[in-house]
């Protein structure tokens, strides 16, 4: 059994994207198959990551939403084998469809899994770069903004001269809207939107296919965080690079991304283009999740969110992990964990017994929406608790 | 209140054995000595044999038996030293360090004094304006040792209290309406148990090098055995320059050990204390056989062999079902 | 203070302010730099309801929750709890403590991770007079208040075991054993996954209205201001630029920082409406004279750049602090009324 590749150029999108000239290769950047990642080995082992399938476009935006122990930043890190121990990758691979700098027939494919170090100090930065969450803690705080560009394209670009990489570095500020003395500044010096531009533009440095940006905004304020998401857009829509952006805040990613991925213990259990998710989710943690924003507008309403916690991935239960907390749940549920199983319509797949093709219950009308119905904030759910 | 597992350092484990090892020769030393330390009936400077297993002073007393017996004032001095100056160093610290202002300008003052004057030599001015009486009671001895050794860990205490000072958990217990002096000693002191432990190792560790030293040098009285007043034996009857191992050595060894296992102890303090800290990692052998390399190295997460992985029975799949 | 509404104002403020004075590095003459933490602010917690304040980061509502709670002294301003006014030098009183409140942000950090969840709520029983033999209980009894059932479960449990939503109930719990008359809660959320959230909101409401408390609601998330409170203000550099009664400013703001915030927000619903500041804000240049938004505000005319705006009455209940209202009547006093919620919405059991 293959999975059915997704060809997200058929994903409909509210927001017009105006992309550069790349986005006419329909090849993958990113390939990702059956990967697994586990903390620690044998007895005490917890899977972090349990068989996670994707793909992903040039110049596209895959959104990765979900809370803690989700598995979403294990699954970045360790893809980009950054992952600390005692973090370890148990299966899978993870294919980097990388275009060489000089010549279109010198594009090659990478299995990131079983690259040796040398490989992967060339592509880290070249072709795939990471913004990490909290710019304070990954910028050195005794060194000047200038260093870190400077570190990162000597390494990278060595053939480049002292005032070039200079030239550079005071391109790349510009390019996220910063002033060139930020480049004699400490981080400490800079606001936290400030210092998170400078992630940006670093990773954006040499020009790399795929950005991954965990949860860059958490940290931020929504003024400064509408700011970084239209520079996103606006250097996305130059560079052609695709992004992969991880976060709690499903509202923002259903603005930002092509097509997003919910994670939930370690699984994806739900994936579908941005709009579509929003309009009619699928699964029910899904819909929970999507219930869990206040909306701004409308009326004001009791909303309850999802009870219970998100689980302990050393101590899951039975089944789907999502079935304590599931309004849904069925019996079905706590013997049998549901695979991911695609949904018919172009590129939605979901995990939930309710859409199983042989389920003895009709599927809740919450679930089964069309995406032309719009929700209004007003679903409540009589939670278990 | 906290589980108490056996750590997996061997390094710790080393120490503890040493340790326990000294504790026990403390508690039943003089009970298994096989002579009087003072009876000087045997012949003088008879080398190590079955009989006097560590052979006879220029006197004619048993040296093992000294050693045995020994241990006892030794530990007990040190250790006694120890815990008076951890307890003052973690008043004074975590006042200083809580209270601020003038109370941390006076106190601050106070510690930083200590520190500046020379541990020895203040011992030993104080020990000779010591009435003779005074000088034979180990107590008092301990007492002033401690007096010269709380410094250090005030200033350790009072940094890691700052620190701890501005924590949420502080304001929660002021917003209720703690008192002051509760919350530094059930709030903030129990956080301070690892950096305490430590202290303790090391004034410890002190304690037994100032004791030794002021019997060595004759400061205290030399009816009470100890290690040290083995040694201001053996060095007034000129044993290492007549190479008689046998006398110094041993106590020499005993003290270097006592120390040794007390800093390797040290090392794994902070782990044993708080299990939340136990590192997640593996060991070698487990990481030899998963294919894994021997040290964790950033920027380079391993990939299992696939043969080892052991899978838990529930798996999520994510296998398309059309 | 006399209000039309019937409930008792519980705690007012009027005028607060806290300064804090800096050097500024590298300067050895006029180094002297003032930051305006909190600027004149004057606010009234209502038995009953919840009032949310509304900022980000440095805009000065963190150090205003503590001058309320008074773990800080004001500069300058007043305050009153149930009508007796507070003497400045004062020092805070255990009586204070019993009546007044404070819930922090990270429920890991505002718990002693040596000390079990039973301590955390003795420790509050006790000091206020609570009986030894009834302690147990009245713990118990807190923890069922917060919906952590059974208590039994919770009572010797250490923080680290548990969950962050949990343990912020916790939080709470052990703030509602002393039984206070007012709850200000430091963005008691913001930590928490997002599918627990709203929990801990709907908890707060029930305290509010079942347990008639005044609670002060704090948070950088204008839609959760919006689902909670009574009562709204958003503060931008330490002082209030606008206020209303329940959404009134969510659905018709006055303010350019408040519109810039409400347009900031994700809107899934609504896509087109994204506006953006092309202004970069630097990290210390707000403007010493004239109003602080002026160096980010689109519309910013001469005089607000040469004069702090006073308060105009935009609307019933709904005050603006901007010149472009200046045509409104000046307020002096800007406390919005809040109104009870309004009829037919449903209450949280």
């Amino acid at each position: 059994m293959s999975t059915k590749p997704l060809d997200m150029e058929e994903t409909s999108n509210v927001i017009e994207r105006n992309l550069a000239p790349l986005a006419s290769r329909s090849e993958y950047v990113l390939e990702v198959n059956n990967f697994s990642v586990d903390y620690g080995v044998g007895e005490n082992m917890v899977r972090a990551v349990d068989n996670v399938s994707l793909n992903l476009s040039r110049s596209k935006v895959l959104g990765i939403a979900g809370e803690s122990g989700s598995g979403k930043s294990t699954l970045v890190y360790a893809m980009t084998r950054l992952l600390r121990a005692p973090g370890v990758i148990s299966g899978g691979e993870v294919t980097l469809n990388i275009t060489s700098d000089v010549d279109d027939h010198l594009d090659s494919s990478v299995n990131l899994v079983t690259a040796s170090e040398k490989e992967l100090r060339k592509i880290r930065w070249s072709h795939v770069s990471i913004v990490l969450q909290s710019a304070l803690s990954a910028l050195n705080p005794v060194l000047r903004i200038g260093h870190e560009f400077d570190e990162v394209l000597k390494t990278h670009r060595s053939k480049m001269t002292k005032s070039e990489r200079r030239n550079r570095s005071v391109e790349l500020l510009k390019m996220v809207g910063l002033n060139e003395d930020r480049l004699d500044r400490f981080p400490h010096e800079l606001s936290g939107g400030q210092r998170q531009r400078v992630m940006i533009a670093i990773a954006l440095a040499l020009n790399p296919e795929l950005v991954i940006m965990d949860e860059p905004t958490t940290a931020l304020d929504v003024v400064t965080q509408r700011e970084i998401v239209n520079e996103l857009n606006e250097l996305r829509s130059r560079f052609g690079f695709a992004m992969i952006f991880i976060t709690h805040d499903l509202s923002l990613l259903v603005e930002l991304a092509d097509e997003i991925v919910v994670m939930y213990a370690g699984a994806i259990v739900e994936r579908a283009g941005a709009s579509e998710l929003y309009g009619s989710p699928r699964h029910p943690y899904t819909l929970g999740l999507l219930n869990s924003f206040p909306p701004l507008h409308g009326k004001r309403t009791e909303l309850v969110g999802i009870p219970g916690s998100p689980p302990d991935l050393a101590d899951l239960p039975m089944g789907c992990s999502f079935a304590p907390r599931c309004p849904f749940v069925m019996d079905r549920c706590t013997h049998d964990s549901p695979p991911l199983a695609s949904l018919g319509e172009s590129g939605r797949s979901v995990a939930c017994w309710l859409h199983a093709t042989d389920a003895s219950v009709p599927v809740p009308v919450e679930l089964s929406r069309r995406v032309a119905d719009q929700v209004t904030g007003v679903t409540v759910l009589k939670g278990l608790a | 209140m906290k589980n108490l597992r056996l750590p997996k350092s061997p390094k710790v484990l080393l120490g503890l054995a040493i340790l326990t090892f000294f504790i026990i020769m403390t508690v039943i030393g003089p009970w298994l000595a096989p002579f009087d330390p003072n009876s000087t009936q045997f012949a003088p400077l008879l080398l190590p044999s079955a009989h006097h297993w560590l052979g006879t002073t220029s006197l004619g007393q048993d040296i093992f038996s000294q050693l045995l017996v020994g241990a006892r004032a030794t530990m007990v001095v040190a250790l006694l030293a120890g815990i008076v100056a951890t307890i003052l160093s973690m008043t004074i610290g975590v006042a200083a360090g809580y209270l601020g202002g003038f109370t941390d300008d006076g106190l601050s003052l106070l510690s930083n004094v200590f520190l500046a004057i020379p541990g020895l030599p203040l011992l030993i001015v104080i020990d000779s304006y010591l009435p003779v009486s005074g000088r034979s009671n180990e107590f008092v001895i301990g007492l002033i040792i401690s007096l010269t050794g709380w410094a250090w860990g005030a200033r350790v205490l009072r940094a890691q209290t700052m620190s701890l000072r501005n924590r949420d958990f502080v304001e929660a217990a002021r917003i209720i309406g703690e008192k002051r002096y509760r919350i530094m000693f059930t709030e903030i002191a129990p956080n301070l148990l690892p950096v305490l432990a430590s202290s303790l190792l090391f004034t410890v560790l002190y304690s037994i090098g100032a004791y030794v030293t002021l019997a060595y040098i004759g400061l205290t009285s030399t009816s009470v055995w100890n290690w040290g007043t083995m040694l201001y034996w053996a060095q007034a009857n000129n044993a290492p320059l007549s190479n008689e191992w046998y006398w110094f050595v041993p106590p020499g060894i005993c003290i270097a050990l006592v120390g040794t296992g007390l800093a390797l102890v040290n090392f794994g303090i902070d782990e044993f204390i708080n299990p939340r800290l136990r590192a997640a990692g593996l060991t070698s052998r487990q990481r030899r056989s998963l294919g894994l390399p021997r040290r964790a190295r950033l920027g380079l997460t391993p990939v299992l062999r696939s043969a080892s992985v052991k899978r838990p029975t529930n798996t999520r799949g994510s296998l398309v079902v059309e | 203070m006399s209000n039309q509404v019937n409930a008792p104002v519980q705690l007012s403020a009027r005028h607060l302010s806290r300064h804090f004075t800096t050097r500024v590095p590298g300067r050895l003459f006029n180094a002297k730099h003032v930051v305006r933490a909190v600027d004149d602010v004057s606010l009234d917690l209502i038995q009953g309801h919840v009032t949310a304040v509304v900022g980000e980061s440095g805009s000065g509502k963190s150090v205003l929750a503590r001058m309320l709670a008074r773990i800080i002294a004001p500069t300058s301003g007043e305050l009153e709890l149930e009508g007796a006014p507070i003497r400045v030098g004062a020092k805070r009183t255990l009586d204070y403590a019993a009546k007044v409140q404070l819930v922090l942000q990270d429920p890991f950090a505002s718990t002693n991770p040596v000390h079990r969840v039973r301590h955390s709520l003795e420790r509050p029983l006790l000091i206020h007079g609570a009986d030894k033999n009834d302690v147990e209980a009245l713990a118990k009894a807190a923890l069922t208040r917060v919906s952590l059932d059974p208590p039994e479960r919770f009572l010797d449990r250490y923080p680290h075991e548990l969950s962050g939503g949990q343990l912020q109930r916790v939080s709470i719990a052990r703030a509602l054993c002393v039984r206070p008359d007012v709850l200000l809660a430091d963005e008691p959320i913001s930590m928490l996954d997002v599918s627990v959230r709203l929990g801990i909101l709907n908890l707060l409401r029930g305290l509010c209205d079942d347990e008639h408390l005044a609670i002060l609601y704090i948070t950088h998330d204008i839609a959760s201001a919006r689902y909670l409170a009574d009562e709204i203000i958003v503060m931008y550099a330490g002082q209030v630029v606008e206020r209303s009664r329940g959404s009134v400013l969510v659905d018709d703001p006055t303010h350019p920082y408040t519109q810039l915030l409400i347009a900031s927000v994700p809107d899934p619903s609504d896509p087109t409406s994204q506006a953006s500041q092309k202004v970069e804000r630097t990290t210390f240049a707000l403007a010493e004279v004239g109003c602080r938004f002026a160096p980010r505000c689109p519309s910013a005319m001469d005089i607000c750049r040469t004069t702090n705006p006073p308060n105009f009455q935009v609307g019933e209940g709904h005050v603006s602090r901007c010149w472009l209202h200046a045509d409104k009547p000046e307020v002096a006093v800007e406390v919005a009324l809040p109104e009870r919620r309004r009829e037919g919405e449903s209450t949280k059991t």
